[in-house]
């Protein structure tokens, strides 16, 4: 039962409010009834939309948010704005999309965490921008407390060495299953039976996905919980200081980097509640960390092509997307086969392809503007990301 | 005869004025697809293509062209080739080995220069040359004193960019490594491959030895110099990865026996071995036909072959496949994998020459170390 539990249940996502549950459960599914009736989404359209079932599946993630936000705005939050951008280099659109915001006089906070040393050199950023900037330099603060700490830097180190560990013994069983779930979807054969074999193939990767993402979250888990007080004794200044610098500006900027350093501060200083208080702009890594996983890609390292990979969670700002900075390049975007698997495998989260030039804006969980964003779909193409 | 020359000879022999206009506008050697000609100019009695190719004549002849001082000769040379050459020229009872005058692609190594024909479908690759963009790592030197040699020792040491005390980084051992910083542009390469995040930042080690024909064959006080005096004195002032997956040997050649070796004395002290054009020299039965240079490469590799062990996780191996070595480099391959070691092996078309060595170092440095261009979205 269990296991079938596993293979069902979904995180309906897409709205501000979500839960996990599983559409073959009668009891799960009452409780989503009336939300569906609500909206006037029929169960077999919300089971194709969770299950990602091609058919009109866009149509229904946008029909369903667009009803929830209508229907059931009164229970959530306002939200500030979210602006993602892909990379800027070569196209550079930060400008654009700031002024956008009418953000006139600043000051902006920015996280460039994921630039590691390079954190605060973030010149280029301030003459795109034209308005005041203040880095919160949260690698340099951590690495400044860890130096001072030497019993949490240990326990940190450790805590690092664990998530490797995790990462790599996640990797040693997605490679077969990602293997056996590719020749699946290449294979010919009696259309039903093809299909079952598919489908099962698929939900194990999810399967395997569900269980690495817990097992990391249990990782982060032990280490609060053992060295709270540390990490507040040695944090706590610091984390006072940037709710301080945060309260002042008018918005967060996050640029790209290295995600897992990028997810790592931001985990570290609690930033997910401030960065729900504040209009952000982030762009590639930062883009990624909003999201409720943060997914790895890149088919064309010098290894050769490498299957996605969860990394862990994110600040979970945007549920329902997965971002993928620099698709173009990073995604071996003509070969059918693999981009059907990504986007059957995370789904009912939308694999959006953020490249250089793209900005897609969020209210709430919302998309009310996006420019040349495109999107994985279920037939193995790419195309263009449309707003309802 | 190549479509050039066929063009300058079509209203017979040129004159002097039209073989020097010729001269000057081609591009030498003449490559017609996978038909390369050699050209030159000049009065002798015989000309010969040198390219020490494994599989052609040692010496390929040159034929007078009708009328001119020209020579020419044409080989086949399959698509991707990249070959070192030079003319020998016989005038007058003399022979000498000459560069291409025509060519100025030329490659150097220990022993000089040669000039560099580079077959259709070959092109240097981009990241071998200096990217302005990337940041540069810095070199020192350091002397090591040495109880196994009993000599002092230099040691170049190759520092990333952006290189902080407090970070741990994973060691690489370079044999000969003056010669791939000279020859095979290592430097240029590391920084290159730091910069696109394909590898790591990582420091190198690069030695020298004053004898390696018997110190890189085989012999056991160099892997006791490796592992237990150049790896503390490095361990000692460097903060490293204390793992076999951050440690590794390099070497081409006699340097890929020496890598070997030394890794196989000490099992689980490196976990990464990136060989090239290794010399492993071995017999089935009898003695090794490779001159007596070779025996304690051949005794060590006969050694090894019958009790391989695991001398490191991840082994990537090239070889050119126009030299002979290239027997033994293949014979090798399903030894190791019979192990469960890791093998990536490829082979070239190329020959046994430093940048071919270069030419490979993006296919083996990140396979062995990736960087994190995995976790990176600017």
């Amino acid at each position: 039962m269990d296991g079938r539990r596993d293979d069902h249940s979904k995180i309906a996502a897409g709205s501000r409010f979500y839960a996990r549950f599983d559409y073959r459960d009668p009891i799960s599914y009452r409780g989503w009834k009336p939300l569906l009736r609500a909206v006037r989404l029929p169960r077999s359209d919300f089971i194709s939309r969770l299950d990602a079932v091609p058919v009109r599946s866009r149509a229904v993630v946008s029909c369903f948010d667009a009803h929830v936000c209508r229907h059931f705005s009164h229970m959530t939050e306002p939200r500030p704005v979210h602006l993602l951008l892909g990379p800027q280099r070569p196209t550079i659109n930060l400008v654009d999309t700031v002024a956008a915001l009418r953000i006139s006089n600043g000051p902006i906070a920015v996280i460039s965490a994921g630039m590691q040393e390079a954190e605060g050199d973030i010149g280029h950023v301030q003459e795109a921008v034209g308005l005041p900037l203040s880095d919160l330099h949260l690698y340099h603060r951590a690495q400044k407390a860890f130096q001072e700490d030497t019993r949490l830097r240990e326990a940190y180190r450790q805590r690092q060495e664990h998530l490797k560990d995790q990462q790599r013994l996640y990797r040693l069983r997605l490679k077969q299953l990602a293997i056996a779930a590719r020749t699946l979807l290449a294979a010919s054969g009696e259309a039903d039976m093809l299909a079952a074999e598919q489908r099962h193939a698929i939900a194990q990767l999810r399967a395997l996905d569900r269980h690495h993402l817990q097992r990391t979250e249990t990782l982060h888990d032990h280490f609060e919980q053992e060295f709270g007080a540390e990490i507040q004794a040695a944090l706590g200044r610091h984390v006072d200081e940037i709710r301080e610098v945060v309260d002042s500006c008018q918005a967060i900027l996050i640029t790209g980097g290295n995600v897992a350093i990028l997810l790592d501060r931001l985990r570290l200083f609690g930033m997910t509640r401030l960065l729900r208080q504040k209009p952000v702009v982030a762009w590639s890594a930062g883009a990624m960390a909003l999201a409720e996983r943060v997914v790895l890609f890149h088919d064309r390292t010098p290894q050769g092509r490498r299957d996605p990979e969860v990394l862990g969670a994110g600040c979970g700002l945007l549920p329902g997307f997965v971002f993928l900075p620099d698709a173009r390049h990073r995604l071996l975007v003509k070969n059918r086969n693999r981009i059907e698997l990504f986007c059957r495998r995370f789904s009912p989260e939308l694999c959006v392809a953020l490249d250089s030039g793209s900005a897609l804006q969020f209210e709430g969980a919302r998309i009310t503007a996006a420019e040349a964003v495109r999107h994985l779909k279920r037939d193995g193409r790419l195309s263009k990301l449309r707003v309802s | 005869m190549n479509p050039s020359l066929r063009k300058l000879f079509r209203k017979g022999a040129p004159g002097s004025g039209d073989i020097e206009a010729f001269i000057r506008e081609t591009s030498f050697p003449l490559v017609d697809g996978s038909d390369v000609t050699f050209v030159y100019r000049g009065n002798a009695d015989a000309v010969y293509l040198r390219c020490w190719i494994s599989g052609l004549d040692t010496a390929q002849p040159f034929q007078a062209l009708a009328g001119t001082d020209l020579w020419a000769t044409t080989i086949d040379l399959p698509k991707g080739s990249r070959i070192e050459y030079k003319f020998e020229v016989v005038a007058n009872g003399n022979r000498e080995l000459v560069l291409d005058p025509f060519n100025d692609v030329v490659a150097h190594d220990p022993f000089g220069a040669n000039s560099v024909c580079q077959g259709f479908g070959y092109e240097r690759p981009p990241w071998t040359e200096t990217d302005p963009e990337a940041r540069t790592g810095s070199i020192q030197t350091l002397h090591i004193d040495s109880k196994v040699f009993k000599d002092s020792r230099d040691v170049q040491i190759y520092l990333p960019a952006r290189f902080r005390s407090t970070q741990r980084y994973p060691l690489l051992i370079v044999h000969d490594g003056p010669d791939y910083l000279h020859y095979a542009a290592l430097s240029t390469v590391l920084d290159n491959l730091i910069q696109a995040l394909e590898i790591p930042k990582m420091i190198v080690a690069m030695i020298q030895s004053p004898d390696r024909l018997k110190e890189y064959g085989g012999d056991d006080r160099h892997a006791a110099f490796i592992a237990e005096e150049l790896l503390p004195f490095m361990t000692e002032r460097f903060s490293l990865i204390d793992e076999p997956a951050a440690r590794g040997l390099m070497g081409a050649s006699f340097g890929g026996v020496a890598s070997l070796h030394a890794a196989w004395q000490y099992p689980e002290l490196f976990g990464r071995l990136l060989l090239q054009s290794g010399s492993f020299a071995f017999s089935d039965i009898g003695r090794h036909k490779r001159g007596p240079v070779f025996d304690s490469v051949a005794r060590f590799m006969n050694a090894f072959r019958e009790a391989p062990g695991l001398p490191a996780n991840k082994i990537y191996m090239s070889c050119g496949i126009y030299e002979s070595l290239i027997y033994e480099n293949r014979s090798l391959v399903p030894r190791l994998q019979a192990q469960g070691i890791d093998v990536r092996f490829e082979e070239a078309r190329d020959a046994h020459n430093w940048e071919n060595w270069r030419d490979r170092l993006r296919n083996g440095l990140p396979w062995l170390f990736p960087g994190p261009l995995w976790m990176v979205y600017e």
